[in-house]
């Protein structure tokens, strides 16, 4: 099949537009096998030994630990609360409901900066600063619109009827949720609570204004990494972080195709 | 588990919208056991009526009383009626099995009694076997029953339908209102069957309640309105009607009740001649326009076996029918 000069331009674009974006965070790749003791391409030889030094430094490793706890718990309560505010507004769905709507997606629309300045002028009469209760329930905040989306856009898809028959055949508005509803949007879930880890896992602007000595994520490790030193370290540990991101997407792929609805 | 009572009692009852009037003034009793059609055209507020007996609409005025208990503000979920959704609305993600199972199994019913129960049901709508397929696995006809089977499955006193064959090619259609209404004299739960098909209301309902406008227009059994509608809407809307002005009043006169013969030769109490516009076959009638000066044209329809030659367009013809054969109705003008 012919393809047009329009459609080969548009192609080539795309391509050229997808090698500026992936390029940067590849040279990550490089830079971490080198064998030298700063930031650089390796030249003669490659090295594993930042990739030791990042498993092997207990720093590091806590921060690891930290981060993983950090994105766990705020998105197991992003996931929750986004889901039953998306739920509850398309119950509702009245105008009302749309303002309210708006405003809970606001934290998406605000500069990080205010939104960290925020929390810190918050957190510190309430004894929040530097803890890890508070950089969750920042996080919390910040991710629960992601969810809010991911699973109002399924709910669109979403069979009213379906809740419809649960109450008629007996069931309570719990039952409904937990039975009929929930399994019927579980890809908008699932795929919200990908996002709202992803956006907590490598989360700075925020987490620096909140945490000081006691909480240091992996994304603060490295910043300071990069600002202090130019440990190559922090490539090693910019690498771990692109797969675990990349390996959250693909078992929400895998899900999502599982689950995907009948035609 | 079965409610002693299916009876129902629709008092007065209004559905409005801001300063629209979706269901105007309802008052009807459908008594335990019985097959009610409620039959309009969309608009006529019969769905809307069904889902106010269902608890997803509120009332604006009025009560609803089932066996004489007000259940006006009984939610969905407490009323314990079966209901037949329109596109079916089974669970997708869930087996046959566990769609039927699903009334009982909220109601925490044991385990034992459910399978019981659900096997049950599945001999009931003839589709033993399928049970642990999924719904998007069967065919329209097939997840029909498996929605019957579900709604019906714990035994509900009064089992709704909306519009349930609105989905089904012709064929099939005919071949589900037998086993709906063999099904509904062998489980005796009273019946309400919201459709805009005539032939569906009359092939199964014990009576039709046709509605226009959010009213009743008029109830009564098949034969009983079809024999004698009381207003143009209810004489064209089931069956065809020709309308006739005599005597200040309007008269509904069926095609297949007046006789045609070659002019000159027609015998009857009532009269008129005319000249064939056109004539169809169809093959077990001949429907036949027939133009009459100063009135609409009549349609007649004659048993095409019985008749001994087609009259051609343009032949001069005499339509004859019997006084008992024009109905009269209430309505003064078209």
């Amino acid at each position: 099949m012919r393809v047009s000069l329009p459609a080969k331009l548009n192609t080539g674009f795309a391509w050229v537009l997808l090698v500026l974006l992936i390029a940067p965070a590849l040279v990550a790749i490089p830079v971490s096998l080198t064998p030298k003791t700063f930031l650089s391409f390796p030249t003669d030889e490659l090295s594993l030994q930042y990739y030791r030094e990042l498993f092997s430094s207990p720093e590091w490793l806590s921060s690891f630990a930290q981060s993983t706890v950090i994105g766990a718990v705020s998105t197991l309560l992003a996931t929750t609360i986004g889901t039953l505010c998306a739920i509850g507004l398309w119950r509702v769905s009245s105008p009302a409901g749309e303002v309210v709507r708006s405003v809970l997606l606001l934290p998406l629309v605000v500069p990080p900066i205010i939104a960290a300045m925020a929390f810190s002028r918050l957190f510190v009469p309430l004894g929040l600063i530097d803890s890890y209760t508070g950089l969750i329930l920042a996080h919390t905040v910040l991710s629960a619109p992601l969810v809010l989306i991911t699973v109002s856009a399924s709910l669109a898809g979403f069979d009213a009827r379906l809740e419809q028959a649960s109450r008629n055949l007996g069931a309570s508005n719990w039952v409904t949720l937990r039975r009929v509803i929930v399994p019927g949007i579980r890809p908008g879930i699932l795929a919200g609570a990908v996002f709202a880890f992803i956006s907590s896992w490598d989360e700075i602007v925020v987490t620096l204004f909140l945490s000081k000595f006691s909480v240091y994520t992996l994304p603060r490790r490295m910043w300071n990494g990069i600002r202090e030193n130019t440990d190559p370290t922090v490539a090693a540990a910019a690498v771990v972080l692109m797969a675990i991101t990349l390996l959250a997407f693909a078992i929400w792929a895998l899900a999502a195709r599982r689950t995907r609805p009948a035609a | 588990m079965t409610s002693p009572s299916g009876s129902l009692h629709l008092m007065s009852l209004s559905k409005r919208y801001g300063s629209f009037t979706a269901v105007d003034n309802v008052s009807l009793h459908i008594e335990k056991g019985e097959f009610l059609t409620l039959l309009g055209p969309s608009g006529s507020g019969k769905t809307t009526l069904l889902m106010m007996i269902a608890g997803f609409q509120d009332i604006s005025q009025g009560d609803i009383l089932l066996g004489g208990v007000s259940i006006a503000q009984t939610p969905a979920e407490k009323r314990n009626f079966g209901m037949v959704f329109q596109g079916y609305a089974l669970f997708p993600h869930m087996s046959v099995h566990d769609n039927i199972a699903y009334p009982l199994s909220v109601r925490r019913r044991p385990k034992a009694e459910i399978d019981a129960r659900v096997a049950e049901m599945l001999d009931l709508v003839r589709l033993n076997g399928f049970a642990k397929r999924l719904p998007k696995e069967l065919s329209g006809g097939q997840q029909q029953r498996v929605a019957l089977a579900r709604a019906l499955c714990f035994a509900p006193p009064v089992l709704l339908l909306d519009e349930p064959l609105g989905a089904l090619d012709k064929k099939l259609r005919v071949e589900v209102q037998a086993q709906l209404k063999e099904i509904h004299r062998r489980v005796g739960t009273t019946f309400v069957y919201v459709t805009h098909d005539q032939e569906e209301a009359l092939s199964m309902s014990d009576r039709i309640v046709i509605m226009q406008n959010g009213r009743i227009e008029q109830v009564g059994t098949p034969a009983d309105l079809y024999q004698h509608p009381k207003t143009a809407f209810a004489a064209s809307f089931l069956g065809k009607s020709n309308f006739l002005h005599r005597d200040g009043a309007v008269f509904a006169l069926r095609p297949e009740k007046i006789d045609l013969s070659p002019e000159g030769q027609g015998i009857g109490a009532n009269k008129a001649s005319g000249v064939v516009l056109s004539v169809t076959y169809f093959g077990a009638v001949l429907k036949y326009q027939v133009a009459v000066p100063g009135i609409d044209p009549i349609e007649v329809d004659v048993d095409a076996w019985r008749a001994g030659q087609v009259l051609p367009e343009g032949a001069r013809v005499d339509l004859t029918w019997a006084d008992s054969a024009a109905v009269r109705l209430s309505d003064h003008s078209l």
